[in-house]
């Protein structure tokens, strides 16, 4: 490609034109529990690539960049948007969505390389692409749902504030991507391997179990909050909160505030936190004294 | 039609610990304000009475060893029993984390990591102080054979509060080493009170946490002054003088004691119509 | 006894509204998808989701209305009686959503507040914020979760569908899938399919859709011998961000605020666009429509972009298509209400669309065909709900809902209407299962002959085995892919002449004939993304030829499929009004002869050859006579007149003499109903 498309518009403001080609290091891992290494990749840049474009065309290439056959780079993607939360991995040493990482703004900070790692809190299942089952358990395990009797016509639901409405809504965008949680000192790797001779229901139920004795994380606390502040959710909101009183919950936190750092959709994670250590307090201080 | 029916899990086989996780980290995060930090706070400031001089420091000292064979009992329901709680699941907590400064260098990781180091500094210090000063336990043969003058332990006498507090820091290794210790201290109390105020929900919002960091960087602030200002009484000390003034006061103090006791021997060999007869003269004196 | 059970495909809106309300009639649900149910493409709907509402009827809407304007909206290629069902389930659908806790914006009394979308007078529109389709999907999401976690729903996510099982009366007895991680091959008996995997937008290479959406499910029912319907109905978003990897939304309140659109005269102009001058700018829009300048309606802000950079040659850039729209010379104050749509450029693009021109183009946005349903209506023309025939596909047992099926929005969708019809569809599915399965009288799929299952595995098996095992050195499956993305943007997109459609259905048979031959970099048997890919890509070319030939064949304009040859020109305003007057008798009488020949579904097969073949089904337009659409025709009015009077006549003959227009006197019959 000639030179002349740097010349565009979209190129940064920067005194000296963006590389004609980069390379990206990849820490990659064929199976689980196995060992990782790292492969380079050349990629030629073009305008407005993102991470995603980048593993495109390594996915159409495979090869390294000493010439050598390999295949495609495993990774996890969907809407490509910043509102599904699939494309989660660790690029340039942090947590966030493959789509909305501009190869030209990485390439500002390190014009040589781009570096993509999987995320170090779940299991990898191969390269960038990592099982965060535990996640969806700890939703589960905060019951993060408005129990309604039923799907009939009952109505409409109740009258809501405006102004409290805008405080759920951002809990609301949560769309489970896990930044949270991969920058939260507290939040531990657990990674089961099935034991020999083990079924996969016996495996499933052990992995579910050792999930639920990990800490929940921030997601699911904040999203406690939501549900405790909906005047339905509210009737079951001892529930959740006994929930995040037991093993793994809310504390576990040990305040880093990371998570509202790297949360892609700024939720005010922080502040659920906050609410929910009174909520607790207050909830365990009742049910003691009311027991 | 009613949803679907959702048993919850209970832990049953968990430890105990596991099982109140909740319960002991909450008492955890109460220990480090009271008693400990309250405790470390009249600590402070009854050190910084030094700067008053040594006869100040002298009557604070005494003031607290006035409970006399009660002391031992209230430091340590109040003060070691609740510390080493404070310090044994601090150590478990720091365990079960994983620090990622060198990836996120946000300020609230950064003092994550500082609570988690002055945690291990305080620890170390508290512990070589409380070896330096009392020689940890109040046994003779202990503080003869172990805690003595060759391991530097038992350096404090109460009775000669300023001159041996001078004479322990004397060397500036230990004023450095205490300089470390009491600021990592005041840090980690002044921290933990932001973080506490936020476990337990007394702040919740940003911009509440916000001005709650203000306020407990005050609170930092002000002891970290308090707890040097001790530290500048101590090294201003002037070591004769002081024990010169302790050496009178206790001498003054014991014939005070002897007085007493040779009246109270001298009541108490009176019979009864005798000192119903001294009262009656001493009330007519009146 | 073996237990009901069903098979989900897909957990889209449509997917989880499915398996919620069988889940709650007590049918066990097995609830498969590519992706974590919750990452499903509904999130990426931004706008709401369209009901008539308690304020909107007072100021004379009613559920009537709104299905008027979906079936106008869609040029009436829809067939009635589902529409209207749909628009008259709408207020139910709201109030449900809104009570599994949708965050719905909320007016300062603390109702549900409404917006006014495209194609109605009324504030119908119910909306979450900028993420309304997100906030829809995680209330279903969560009602699933909460029967998956007490057993009564099995997710199997990271599943891949590689089709139905037939048993040998032609009845779906389950589906063969594929696990995405562990590329296990395993059969899931089923008493009934149901089949809600989104639209095919992957066709086109990019799209405003998401990964997952290759169409390749719909494929593989429509190899098993299901019928695809409408597939040329192809809805292009006029702005778009066009991005390396996808195409992202650019909402049109940027030309509302005074965004202006223009593209060098000089053919890419290496300038950067703020020193090209304004007497080399081409602002096309604003000389071609003077009236309407840049805020001409959608179609034809979308026909001018595509044709100023594919027929002028005039894209901003040589390798990508795309013009400016600019917002450079607004004050600030008016970028400010635009806020959050500025954002979003600025984030994917990485550029300031306050101090840069935003480069846009027309993108592939949602597919109004599908697989064919069925459906069976009331006297009064709605649905009989738990009718065996609703949403069911022509294989018995295996159905179709949401953006999959091809039964709701006709040529065009409304803005708003496709998250209603998603849920809708889901709803209603769940009663009509019930019915197929207490029709099946125990013969369950659980008591059918292993051997069926043990078939469809093996066949399925050994076709993943030879691929693995292909020799190198062959076609390269994602260089096929942007191939047959870039032929079918030029040729099935926004505008469309025969002899390209023509020339692109033989470039697309060579394309397949190549893809046959594409071999894997990746070999191994662990999460092997490049094998699913490949066969996801094969299945691209069915639909991908349907889509084509239906737009061959269908010489005429409708909605979004739009042929310049078969266009039918306005009305000179200069001429006498004679003149006049029998032009636009002759316009009538030219749209009635269309309206006989056209207003048919397209009907696709599989024939023998692998070739799709093309039927044509009536449609039921009992309900609302179908009429022109003549906004923003030059003439509309004299046409109006002419159309109006006709119909007058019409509906004099037969029976009352009341001079209304049709629409009145169905309006009537609907709410007499």
């Amino acid at each position: 490609m000639i030179q002349s498309t740097s010349h565009d518009s979209s190129a940064h403001d920067t005194h000296h034109a963006p590389p004609a080609q980069f390379t990206v290091r990849v820490l990659r891992q064929d199976v689980p529990g196995g060992s990782s290494y790292w492969e380079r990749h050349t990629v030629k840049r073009e305008n407005d690539m993102n991470v995603i474009s980048v593993l495109q065309r390594i996915a159409a290439n495979a090869e390294t960049a000493d010439g050598e056959k390999t295949t495609p780079v495993a990774w996890d993607c969907n809407c490509l948007e910043e509102v599904c939360g699939a494309c989660t991995m660790v690029v340039n040493g942090k947590v966030r969505q493959a789509c909305s990482a501009l190869v030209d703004k990485l390439l500002v900070d390190n014009p040589e390389e781009i570096e993509l790692r999987p995320m170090t809190k779940f299991p990898v299942v191969r390269d960038l692409m990592v099982s965060r089952a535990r996640l969806f358990r700890a939703l589960q395990k905060v019951k993060a749902w408005i129990p309604v009797d039923g799907y009939y016509d009952m109505g409409s639901g109740p009258r809501v504030s405006a102004e409290s409405q805008e405080q759920a809504y951002p809990l609301s965008q949560c769309m489970s991507c896990g930044c949270c949680l991969e920058a939260c000192p507290q939040y531990t790797k657990i990674e089961l391997k099935q034991e020999e001779g083990e079924t996969a229901e016996a495996f499933q139920a052990r992995q579910k179990e050792a999930y639920d004795r990990g800490f929940v994380g921030a997601h699911a606390i904040s999203q406690v909050m939501l549900f405790n502040k909906h005047p339905t959710g509210a009737m079951n909101a001892g529930e959740r909160l006994d929930a995040l009183t037991a093993e793994g919950g809310i504390q576990a936190c040990g305040n880093a505030q990371n998570c509202v750092a790297v949360c892609p959709k700024e939720i005010p994670l922080t502040t659920s936190i906050g609410r929910a250590g009174r909520a607790t307090t207050v909830h365990v201080i009742k049910k003691f004294f009311d027991r | 039609m009613q949803g679907p029916r959702i048993i919850s899990v209970e832990a049953n086989s968990a430890s105990f610990f596991s099982r109140n996780e909740f319960l002991i980290r909450r008492l955890h995060s109460l220990t480090g304000l009271v008693p400990v930090g309250a405790y470390m706070c009249i600590h402070l400031i009854t050190n910084a009475s030094t700067l008053g001089g040594a006869p100040m420091f002298q009557k604070n000292v005494d003031l607290i060893h006035s409970l006399g064979p009660a002391l031992p009992i209230v430091e340590w329901s109040f003060i070691f029993l609740p510390l080493i709680f404070h310090a044994v699941v601090g150590v478990a907590i720091i365990r079960s984390g994983n620090p990622n400064l060198s990836s996120y260098h946000y300020v609230g990781n950064v003092r994550y990591v500082l609570q988690r180091a002055t945690a291990w500094i305080a620890l170390a210090f508290i512990a070589w102080h409380v070896f330096h000063m009392h020689g940890w336990f109040h046994n003779e043969w202990w503080l003869e054979n172990v805690a003595n003058e060759d391991l530097g332990g038992h350096r404090f006498d109460p009775k000669h509060a300023a001159s041996t507090a001078a004479l322990a820091l004397e060397a500036p290794i230990r004023k450095l080493a205490y300089f470390i210790g009491v600021v990592s201290c005041v840090f980690h109390f002044a921290n933990g009170l932001w973080t506490m105020g936020i476990t337990w929900g007394v702040w919740t919002t940003a911009a509440a946490q916000k001005r709650a960091n203000w306020i407990c960087g005050a609170v930092g602030i002000v002891m970290t002054v308090v707890g040097l200002s001790a530290l500048v009484g101590v090294a201003k000390t002037d070591v004769v003088a002081a024990q010169a003034y302790e050496d009178t006061k206790l001498q003054m103090k014991q014939e005070e004691e002897q007085r007493v006791a040779a009246e109270n021997k001298r009541l108490s060999s009176l019979t009864a119509e005798e000192r119903l007869a001294e009262r009656k003269a001493r009330e007519a004196n009146h | 006894m073996a237990k009901e059970r069903v098979l989900v495909v897909g957990g889209g809106l449509a997917g989880l509204a499915a398996t919620m309300q069988l889940a709650e009639q007590g049918v066990a649900v097995d609830l498969m998808s590519l992706t974590p149910v919750k990452r499903s493409h509904s999130v990426c709907a931004q706008g709401g989701i369209n009901s008539v509402n308690d304020l909107t009827r007072q100021q004379g809407d009613n559920e009537y209305l709104h299905f008027d304007d979906t079936v106008y909206g869609g040029d009436f290629l829809q067939h009635q009686p589902p529409v209207k069902e749909m628009t008259e389930w709408g207020p139910k659908i709201i109030d449900l959503m809104d009570r599994l806790g949708v965050p719905f914006n909320r007016t300062p009394e603390g109702y549900r507040d409404q917006r006014r979308f495209g194609g109605t007078l009324f504030k119908r529109t119910a909306f979450a914020g900028a993420t309304t389709g997100q906030q829809l999907l995680y209330a279903l999401d969560e009602q699933v979760r909460r029967w998956e976690t007490a057993g009564s729903v099995k997710k199997y996510e990271f599943w891949d569908f590689l089709g139905p099982i037939l048993d040998e009366n032609g009845v779906c007895r389950g589906a063969v899938a594929q696990d995405l991680v562990t590329m296990e091959i395993r059969t899931f008996a089923a008493d009934a399919v149901i089949v809600a995997t989104g639209g095919c937008g992957l066709i086109f290479g990019r799209s405003t859709m998401s990964m997952a959406c290759t169409g390749s499910a719909v494929a593989r029912c429509f190899r098993a011998g299901a019928k695809y319907g409408n597939g040329e109905f192809i809805q292009v978003h006029p702005t778009a961000i066009p991005g390396a990897d996808k195409l992202r939304l650019m909402s049109e309140s940027a030309r509302g605020e005074g965004g202006r659109v223009w593209v060098p005269r000089i053919p890419q102009d290496p300038r950067p666009p703020k020193q090209i001058p304004e007497a080399e700018r081409y602002y096309f829009l604003e000389e071609r429509y003077p009236k309407y300048k840049n805020l001409v309606p959608r179609d034809i802000a979308t026909r001018e972009i595509f044709s100023i950079c594919t027929e002028d040659g005039l894209s901003v850039e040589k390798d990508r298509l795309c013009v400016y729209l600019d917002l450079t010379h607004l004050p600030r104050e008016s970028l400010n209400k635009l806020g959050g749509i500025l954002e979003i450029y600025e984030k994917f693009q990485g550029v300031d669309p306050r101090e840069v021109p935003m480069k846009i183009f027309p993108a592939v946005h949602y597919s109004m065909g599908g697989l064919w349903v069925d459906y069976e209506r009331t006297p009064a023309g709605g649905l009989k709900l738990g009718a065996i025939k609703n949403q069911v596909t022509n294989i018995p047992g295996l159905y179709a809902i949401g953006e999959c099926d091809y039964q709701y929005h006709g040529a065009n969708r409304l803005g708003a209407n496709s998250l209603l019809s998603c849920i809708f569809s889901g709803l209603i599915v769940a009663p009509t299962v019930q019915t197929w399965i207490a029709s099946l009288k125990g013969k369950l799929a659980a008591d059918q002959p292993a051997a069926l299952y043990d078939a469809a595995k093996k066949r399925h098996q050994d076709e993943h085995n030879a691929m693995l095992k292909r020799p190198g050195g062959g076609e390269n499956p994602y260089l096929i892919h942007q191939e047959l993305g870039n032929i079918m943007t030029k040729a099935a997109t926004v505008v469309r002449h025969n002899d390209a459609l023509r020339d692109a259905y033989k470039q697309v048979q060579a394309l397949e004939a190549r893809a046959a031959k594409c071999s894997l970099s990746d070999t191994g048997n662990w999460t092997n993304q490049n094998v699913v890919f490949t066969k996801a890509l094969w299945d691209m070319f069915p639909i991908a030829k349907c889509i084509l030939k239906g737009a061959l064949q269908r010489d005429e304009c409708r909605g979004a499929h739009y042929k310049p040859e078969f266009s039918m020109p306005g009305i000179d305003a200069s001429a006498s009004p004679e003149e006049r007057r029998r032009l636009a008798e002759e316009w009538v009488d030219t749209f009635d002869a269309n309206t006989k020949k056209w207003l048919k579904s397209t009907v696709a097969s599989l024939g023998p050859d692998n070739e799709p073949v093309i039927t044509y089904e009536d449609v039921d337009t009992s309900l609302i006579t179908p009429r022109p659409r003549l906004y923003g025709l030059v003439g509309a009015d004299i046409i109006e007149e002419v159309w109006k009077q006709r119909q007058a006549a019409k509906s004099a003959a037969p029976k009352d003499t009341n001079g209304s227009h049709s629409e009145k006197s169905a309006a009537a019959a609907a709410s007499a109903s």
